[in-house]
């Protein structure tokens, strides 16, 4: 099989990203536009100016990964591109921008589940490392800002299949992080502030209870056929918990105080939190990490031994967490679970994992055809 | 107009009211849903898009990232929409929500009341109010 090179492109939120990967398993380049200054002001991300600032960003980003690989619109094989979910107005830019090379350049075009993309760039990587020992079924953790979901996963003939086992109930894990640097007068995005203040917190000052979830016995509902086991999630419960502290502990005005003073700072330091955060407040933060950290993971290795999963993935946005990476490589050693996570470039959004998801479908000829469209919603 | 007071003593309550309301709201139509943060928008929701056999309440997740989920039943659509992150008249007009407003649609909006338009054209509003750990206080208001 000679070489394969795909162009991926990535535009399903904040990130503009383009990348180009050879076979699945060698990263020749991995570009990602940042629109994280964009979204400051607003908290979060709105839709219309991540797709304006996706078409600004797609023709450069594009260019620029073509040329770190040395290849070309002409060299490459395939262009593959998320098609969700996401929002759609973001997932439409890249979209039309990969059927519009794929028709001009007469290249197959692949449409790729943005879910399945976190799943391989931890493939990809442990492949470009040299380890293609990885024992099967892998079970998944893919945690961000949009997602909190288990899937077993497996390589079957020329594919792949995934089962999912677990999703949250309420609040993605990535979300109750925004949410309570936002609370906390933080800013915008959560988790990485949290992560780097929660070292300086007391972990064990607030006490969070573990969210309660009841699984509905589906056999009564006329779902006979849905008897696999299930792990969901559920952080608005934590979230609340946080704002009742807030309200109970008197700290609407150094919150409201925290927020004006972290607005004045162009690009805020470690040292201007900590400046701007009492004792308090950083017992606060390290406890709803540790709690939805040890979640997670107790989630997680349940899930895995239910499943008799051989091998563990812990992917997106909050798998750059370091007390999540830390904690869950400690505790799935003492289970003899083998677990990888994706290098940081890789846990956020990029295009390299949707060119890595892209190749197995290229493998099996499955090509998206030219009316394919966005799918905000769609599930793996 | 009429008001009607509940009170939920726990998320599956919450859920149960959920399906309880549902018969009252009519497409199209929009419906405001007010209350602070954890006070079980995202909950009573739950409850509504099962009785419309739009999606199952494990189903239906917070908004919040996404802004739009889609829950299509046989007869009629529900939008579910979080307007926490939205603070501008000109942020919300680029949602599109006019677009959504079928006949067969009803637009569930979370924190639609930092926007007068919608406390106008509201057909029913509910309100959530937390009065301890498990206790809700729900207001409907229709007219």
């Amino acid at each position: 099989m000679p070489d394969t090179y795909i162009l991926g492109i990535e535009s399903s939120c904040d990130e503009t990203a383009a990348a180009v990967v050879r076979s699945g398993e060698k990263m020749i380049s991995n570009v990602v536009a940042s629109q994280i200054a964009t979204h400051k002001p607003y908290g979060g991300v709105v839709p219309e100016l991540a797709s304006r600032e996706h078409l600004r960003a797609i023709v450069p980003v594009v260019r620029q990964a073509l040329a770190e690989s040395q290849q070309s619109y002409q060299s490459v094989d395939a262009i593959a591109v998320t098609q969700g979910p996401g929002l759609a107005g973001a997932l439409l830019v890249g979209i039309s921008y990969a059927k519009a090379l794929a028709f001009a350049l007469d290249k197959p075009l692949i449409a790729v589940n943005h879910l399945e993309g976190h799943i391989h760039a931890v493939l990809l990587e442990e492949r470009q490392k040299g380890n293609r020992e990885l024992a099967f079924p892998v079970l998944a953790l893919v945690v961000s800002g949009g997602h909190t979901h288990l899937y077993l996963a497996e390589e079957k003939g020329a594919g792949w299949t995934y089962q999912n086992i677990g999703h949250t109930r309420d609040d993605a894990a990535g979300e109750a992080f925004d949410k309570v640097a936002k609370l906390l007068g933080l800013g915008y995005p959560g988790g990485p502030v949290i992560d780097r203040l929660s070292v300086h917190g007391d972990p064990k000052a607030v006490k969070f209870g573990a969210p309660q979830i009841k699984h509905r016995d589906r056999n009564d509902r006329g779902k006979p056929e849905d008897t696999r086991p299930h792990f969901d999630f559920s952080y608005s419960g934590m979230k609340t918990a946080v704002l009742r502290y807030v309200e109970t502990h008197g700290l609407k005005t150094s919150i409201e105080a925290r927020r004006k003073a972290l607005a004045g700072i162009a690009k805020p330091k470690l040292e201007d939190y900590l400046a701007n955060c009492d004792r308090e407040t950083l017992d606060l933060v390290a406890s709803f990490q540790r709690a939805v950290v040890d979640d997670l993971i107790a989630k997680t290795l349940a899930a895995a031994a239910a499943c008799n999963a051989a091998t563990l993935f812990v992917t997106g946005g909050v798998a750059a967490n370091n007390e999540l990476r830390q904690s869950f490589e400690r505790e799935a050693a003492q289970q003899g679970l083998p677990v990888y996570f994706p290098s940081r470039p890789l846990s956020t959004d990029n295009a390299a994992m949707i060119a890595a998801a892209a190749y197995p479908k290229f493998l099996a000829g499955d090509f998206a055809a030219m009316d394919f469209s966005a799918e905000a919603g769609m599930r793996l | 107009m009429a008001m009607q007071e509940f009170t939920t003593h726990s998320a599956e309550e919450t859920i149960a009211l959920g399906r309880t309301l549902a018969p009252f709201l009519s497409s199209p139509g929009l419906v405001l849903l007010r209350g602070d943060l954890g006070a079980g928008k995202t909950t009573l929701v739950k409850g509504i898009a099962e009785a419309f056999q739009a999606a199952s309440e494990e189903d239906v997740t917070s908004p919040t990232f996404t802004l739009i989920h889609e829950y299509r039943g046989p007869q009629t659509v529900l939008y579910h929409i979080d307007l926490y992150r939205i603070d501008t008249a000109r942020e919300l007009e680029t949602l599109g929500l006019d677009d959504l407003m079928a006949d067969n649609a009803i637009l569930l909006i979370e924190w639609g009341e930092k926007f007068e338009r919608f406390v106008k054209e509201r057909k029913v509003d509910i309100a959530l109010e937390r009065v301890s750990e498990n206790e809700r206080r729900v207001r409907v208001m229709q007219g």
